[in-house]
């Protein structure tokens, strides 16, 4: 099986993420931080390690203001939640995962908060300036994607989150597809609030994600309980990450992240980057060779990351994915990927596109096996 | 109260007589499926008085089924009534005694145990495999027994399986045999002779059990073919021990843990439902389309094979996945993929 779809979530992990998490669910995973004995402090410890980990990665000052979450939905919906209230402003993009935009129209449908939808420019970036132009006085969220999951195409966020930075409003990341493979820096690129999964470039298992919360957001709890401390208190604890982490942790996930983010500060960013990049390069310039195939995003692969979407003329992009699965052996996603007002911007909605996604562990091998098969599914089957 | 008067020349015949109609008019049975099959074992056992009735259907009435499914009519159609409410209203006009419960859905490993577990028997009117295993497999966890029926073309079968007593469906047959091989009413047509004469022999059946005459069950899985007049009795004494049986001997239910249910995944904006099949298979994309082009268009290459037909168009690929286009709704996917494709 050749694995393209680490858009979805990276596959396989680094080693040493199996290895730990199996040693740790057998010998150590007691509920960390609710009981005195030696178990239940070295649990706790190890989710603090894990907190540390992620804090360096980012920029993030305080360990304990990263909030450690089932996955970036769920990261996103306790920002989201946790900020607008009644009467709000908020500006996302049509860039957007469902993940972004669904919370978002919710609270717009209930006439909780009015919503702006910005388009990018005929290139696929956001315009800074744009973004100022539709600010105003109630606006309290502009939420946005680091990289669309469709095109790859990496948006200027620090420009953004600098003129953000100058109003009252914060600045939600969305960074599902960048994280692991694109330096973030909560503070040089003025985030407030950083999203992103744990299973996707950071090498962790799935059912892992984090919110780092910056000081300038003040978010309430969506899920309140059980914190380990403070058990008198009958309102959840303001102190953080108790504020937004209600319930025992997914420990097990956690430490696996936890040595994912190890693998990558060990292996250098840089290099895992470097990878991806020559791998997607690969794969756009081979696959620009073929007729009547459509790639989208950009041909700049320093601007962009992984995910590389492309439509064959004349064939249905679910069927190529599924002729790729059982004739090839090669895993890929078709569709809307969560993503359709991207789709209805790119043109290709309904129907979607063929996204492959390489990660670091794909080699130029499977690249060109990959490019090989697309070009004959295509004289088989495309008019 | 009931006048018995009306069962007056069932009671005549000795085998059944008064105590065999009182015993029939307390029982309570599941026709699982109200087709072909269906239509003809409801409107037999509701004017045979059995106490209760429960017709499970989730299909509404085509024009192309009036040709062979007893009781509906064109009226049913205009009204857009699903067949087993159709049903239903029709045989509680002919007979007001009988208890007639319509269930409109599919039978599924979530609900199977509930719509039998309340019966002394169940009678196949389903048009699938997959359904008759799942049925085999509840119907043998309960302890029920049941009367495969099953009709296509001129021919058809049935058995009575009696749980604990006789081989299940799965002793006699181990596995569903692969879609090209299995012709459906929609690719291979169907007479009603068939299945009026299947569906009578079937419930000939329900009424020896029914009326206390369960030791005159026909031991044989029986063949019949209404065009040739070719018979054929299976002899399966001894199978039940002979089988390593999945379901009988070990009790694994295999279709009821759900396990074994073709996914169904809706794709998003579409209106078209991806089934994967649960078992791996490699189909003949040959057969198949020979099969197919007699009801639509095909047109196939060594990596999928696409068909239109019945306002739907579907792909397949060849480990039995499909994409059905033309629905949003899961089940009713499953309905056009067990049709045109077979499970």
């Amino acid at each position: 099986m050749i694995y393209l779809d680490n858009a979805a979530t990276s596959f396989p992990k680094p080693k040493r993420v199996y290895e730990r998490m199996d040693r740790f669910l057998r010998e150590e995973a007691a509920n960390p931080g609710r009981s005195g004995h030696r178990l239940s402090v070295g649990a706790e410890s190890q989710i603090a390690q894990a907190r540390n980990v992620i804090a360096k990665l980012f920029g993030v000052e305080h360990p304990e203001r990263v909030i450690f979450t089932l996955n970036c939905t769920d990261s996103l919906n306790i920002a989201i939640k946790g900020v607008l209230r009644e009467g709000d402003h908020a500006i996302t993009t049509v860039l957007e995962h469902n993940s972004v935009l669904r919370p978002l129209h919710s609270l717009e449908a209930n006439g909780k908060i009015t919503l702006t939808k910005l388009r990018p420019n005929s290139d696929g970036f956001i315009h800074p300036n744009d973004v100022k132009a539709v600010m105003g006085p109630k606006t309290k969220l502009v939420a946005m994607t680091h990289a669309s999951n469709v095109t790859g195409i990496v948006q200027p966020i620090r420009e953004i989150g600098k003129l953000v930075r100058e109003t009252e409003s914060l600045f939600l990341v969305d960074a599902a597809q960048t994280a692991g493979v694109i330096p973030i820096h909560v503070e040089s690129d003025f985030i407030d609030l950083l999203a992103f999964p744990g299973h996707k470039a950071l090498y962790g298992p799935p059912g892992t994600g984090a919110l780092c919360v910056g000081e300038r957001a003040k978010l309430f709890p969506w899920r309140e309980g059980g914190t380990g401390f403070d058990s008198e208190s009958l309102l959840q604890p303001i102190r953080f990450p108790f504020a937004l982490e209600g319930g025992t942790p997914n420990s097990v996930g956690i430490v696996g992240l936890k040595e994912g983010v190890e693998f990558i500060l060990e292996e250098g960013m840089d290099k895992i980057r470097a990878h991806e990049q020559g791998l997607v390069k690969q794969l756009r310039s081979e696959l620009k060779e073929i007729p009547s195939i459509r790639i989208y995003g950009t041909q700049d692969v320093s601007r962009s990351v992984a995910p590389v979407s492309f439509t064959v003329e004349g064939a249905e992009p679910q069927e190529v994915s599924l002729i790729l699965d059982q004739s090839f052996d090669i895993a890929s996603r078709a569709g809307l990927h969560c993503a359709p007002l991207m789709h209805r911007e790119l043109k290709t909605f309904p129907q979607g596109t063929i996204r492959l996604s390489p990660g670091y562990f794909n080699t130029a091998g499977e690249i060109q096996t990959a490019v090989r098969a697309i070009r004959e599914i295509r004289s088989q089957i495309a008019v | 109260m009931t006048d018995i008067s009306r069962y007056h020349r069932q009671c005549l015949f000795q085998k059944i007589g008064e105590e065999g109609q009182k015993k029939i008019a307390s029982s309570r049975i599941t026709i699982v499926g109200c087709g072909a099959l269906g239509t003809v074992l409801a409107s037999t056992l509701v004017r045979a008085g059995v106490g209760f009735v429960r017709i499970v259907d989730r299909d509404f009435i085509e024009l192309n089924n009036l040709q062979r499914q007893v009781i509906f009519s064109e009226e049913d159609i205009r009204d857009n009534l699903p067949k087993a409410v159709a049903a239903a209203k029709q045989l509680k006009k002919i007979n007001s005694e009988v208890q007639i419960e319509a269930v409109v859905s599919d039978v599924n490993f979530t609900n199977v145990e509930k719509l039998i577990r309340d019966v002394n028997l169940v009678l196949d009117g389903t048009d699938n495999f997959e359904t008759r295993f799942l049925l085999n497999d509840a119907c043998v966890k309960l302890g029920k027994p049941w009367i495969y029926s099953a009709v296509v073309g001129c021919h058809g079968l049935t058995l009575s399986i009696v749980p604990g007593k006789t081989p299940c469906l799965r002793c006699v047959f181990e596995s569903a045999p692969p879609p090209e091989l299995t012709p459906t009413c929609d690719t291979a047509g169907i007479i009603a002779p068939a299945s009026t004469v299947i569906a009578s022999l079937a419930a000939t059946e329900a009424l020896k059990f029914l009326s206390g005459n369960e030791g005159d069950l026909n031991p044989t899985l029986y063949s019949y073919d209404v065009w040739t007049r070719e018979t054929k009795s299976f002899h399966l004494e001894g199978l039940r021990d002979a089988t390593d049986c999945p379901t009988c001997r070990h009790q694994r239910f295999e279709y009821l843990s759900g396990n074994l249910a073709p996914k169904t995944t809706t794709l998003c904006g579409r209106n078209a439902v991806q089934i994967t099949r649960p078992d791996r298979i490699t189909l003949d994309f040959k057969e198949l389309e020979s099969r197919l082009k007699k009801v639509g268009e095909v047109k196939s290459n060594s990596f999928m094979l696409q068909a239109t037909t019945g306002g739907y168009e579907f792909t397949v690929f060849p480990d039995g996945r499909a994409i059905i286009k033309g629905t949003n709704d899961p089940a009713q996917a499953k309905v056009i993929y067990s049709k045109y494709i077979g499970v």
